[in-house]
């Protein structure tokens, strides 16, 4: 059963500072809160971030200080509020940022996970975000092209290929097959346009079971280089089929992240003192709490 | 009914916009409150999608966004960004894309970026799929408060186009056809064919022209003849309030 599964903080020692990675995480959903923690506990630097629809993760990573770079389409906590470790830094001007949308950060993603050096969209035309990047640190990403056969207008867009790419599934084997349950943003593409793939998962099944159902398979093992086995990982985002995510602690959350002195108080307490995540857990709230969360078959929450 | 709440009247008259088997894109907030009274009525055939890859969904429980498990509840499928932004949007098959935002001018543009209300500058969520959306639906409609300093000549950040500078959308090389309206808990506007600028359609029973002219920041068109707002039926009154909003999640507030 071994066979590719790893302990996150082994995984984590791997990722040099100053790395492109990519988190599958959106809004409340399915964060890798398990390699984001571990990310605070070794004290990565320089970090470059991309991903869609950024959620708790990228903006703990930013509360953290880790992050010199981010790439995101857009970011939101849901109704529990905005992401305000990213938006502050923002303000303050600490990092630097490429403000892109959803659908061109995909189909960035594509391309690279379809080896195409770029691709055309017919998005962005016209607005402030394609002007920002035009003069930002996205400069070299965009250009306005002309299709070759009609002559029709389009802004190409280059490829996008983290170094790493981090997702959280409900459900894979030892050798990586993964199961993704519920809808699923950009997380295929981006797994697959990156260099180095990890997944945490919820649960560990026997190939057997992958091999009833293979077309529930949305990324092979063969593109995965290790695996995490980490209930409750996502915690306090949810998995749907798993867990709800958990309301009391993501307004604790919030109420942190928005100052930079309280979210240094949340990081200590909730990542640097436990020494892993099931201490993370504990700390949370410990296997009572986490068991109120878990999700009715029948609804997925 | 003296007591339906302006919100009420707003999202009815979001939701009155929509025709049965439309294939509406919808946004967090107002957007899904409105399209699922839509469905739950007269357009009982539309499929709406959520962008992180969601068609035909049937909500429980007042989800509190896109992320939420309760949202994509009984779906019949689930995809990804891929799919519903590239396949369905990028594609030029989707109806209507129905977006809230924090400012809208004249011209439609959409801002859900930031504010620089009282001189500071204010991060907010960005686009996420908003500028995808915008740009790329047949038509555009547009749910939000109406308030002077939501309403500007120009939004302080371009995420999404509209009629940019009031040029035609072929002019801008958009294939979306562009704004369609902009429905407020005021007043219901579209958009003049010609000049492509805000026009008044109609204003909600009880609210006074003057009333909307003050609250607006940009110069608002005003046809010679104004019409009423269609008020929500008892009915529609009955699922807001007892099956799509209960807890008044959505519809809370601007009385």
């Amino acid at each position: 059963m071994a066979g590719k599964i790893k302990p996150v903080s082994e995984i984590v020692a791997t990722i040099p500072n100053g790395a492109h990675i990519a988190l599958g995480g959106f809004a409340i959903a399915r964060n890798v809160i398990t390699i984001v923690h571990e990310l605070i506990r070794q004290q990565k630097r320089e970090l470059v971030v991309s991903q869609g629809v950024a959620g708790l993760d990228t903006d703990l990573l930013v509360g953290a200080g880790l992050v010199s770079r981010l790439i995101i389409g857009g970011g939101s906590l849901d109704r529990f509020g905005p992401v305000h470790c990213i938006n502050r830094a923002r303000e303050t001007g600490s990092l630097l940022f490429e403000d892109w949308t959803s659908l061109s950060l995909c189909f960035r993603y594509l391309a690279g996970a379809l080896g195409l050096s770029f691709i055309p969209i017919k998005s962005l035309i016209a607005s402030e975000i394609l002007e920002r990047l035009e003069r930002g640190p996205g400069a070299g990403d965009v250009k306005p092209m002309q299709c070759p056969f009609t002559g029709e207008g389009y802004i190409a867009l280059s490829a996008l290929t983290p170094d790493v790419s981090f997702v959280h599934v409900q459900t894979a084997d030892a050798d990586g097959n993964c199961r993704i349950d519920g809808p699923r943003w950009e997380n295929e593409e981006q797994a697959k346009a990156a260099k180095r793939l990890i997944v945490v998962a919820e649960n560990i099944v026997p190939t057997e079971e992958i091999q009833r159902a293979p077309e529930r398979t949305i990324i092979p093992g063969h593109r995965v280089e290790a695996v995490i086995h980490q209930p409750f990982g996502a915690h306090p985002t949810a998995v749907f089929g798993c867990y709800d995510y958990d309301a009391a602690h993501l307004k604790l959350y919030v109420e942190h992240s928005k100052s930079g002195d309280r979210i240094g108080d949340y990081i200590d307490t909730y990542i640097r003192r436990p020494k892993d995540h099931l201490e993370y857990l504990e700390k949370a709230g410990g296997p009572q709490h986490l068991a109120r969360l878990k999700a009715d078959p029948v609804l997925g929450y | 009914m003296s007591d339906i709440r302006a919100t009420e009247i707003m999202v009815a008259a979001g939701a009155h916009e929509l025709k049965d088997s439309e294939t509406v894109v919808v946004g967090i907030g107002l957007p899904q409150i409105a399209c699922f009274l839509a469905k739950a009525t007269h357009a009982p055939a539309l499929t709406p999608l959520l962008e992180i890859g969601v068609a035909n969904m049937r909500p429980k429980d007042t989800p509190v966004g896109l992320a939420d498990s309760r949202i994509f509840y009984r779906a019949t499928c689930w995809s990804g960004f891929l799919d519903v932004m590239g396949m369905n949007l990028h594609r030029g098959i989707v109806d209507t894309g129905f977006l809230g935002a924090l400012e809208v001018d004249r011209f439609g543009n959409i801002n859900t970026t930031l504010s620089r209300e009282g001189g500071r500058l204010r991060y907010f969520n960005g686009s996420a799929g908003g500028n995808d959306v915008a740009s790329l639906a047949k038509r555009v409609i547009v749910i939000m408060r109406h308030e002077k300093r939501k309403l500007p000549v120009a939004v302080s950040h371009l995420t999404s186009p509209g009629f940019v500078g009031g040029k035609t959308r072929a002019e801008l090389g958009l294939r979306g056809g562009g704004p369609h309206r902009i429905i407020t808990d005021k007043a219901v506007m579209g958009f003049d064919a010609k000049n492509h600028s805000a026009a008044l359609i109609s204003l909600h029973p009880g609210v006074d022209l003057e009333d909307v002219l003050a609250n607006t920041g940009f110069p608002l068109q005003v046809p010679d003849v104004i019409a009423s707002t269609r008020l929500p039926t008892a009915e529609e009154l009955r699922l807001l309030r007892d099956e799509i909003d209960p807890k008044s999640v959505y519809l809370g507030g601007a009385h």
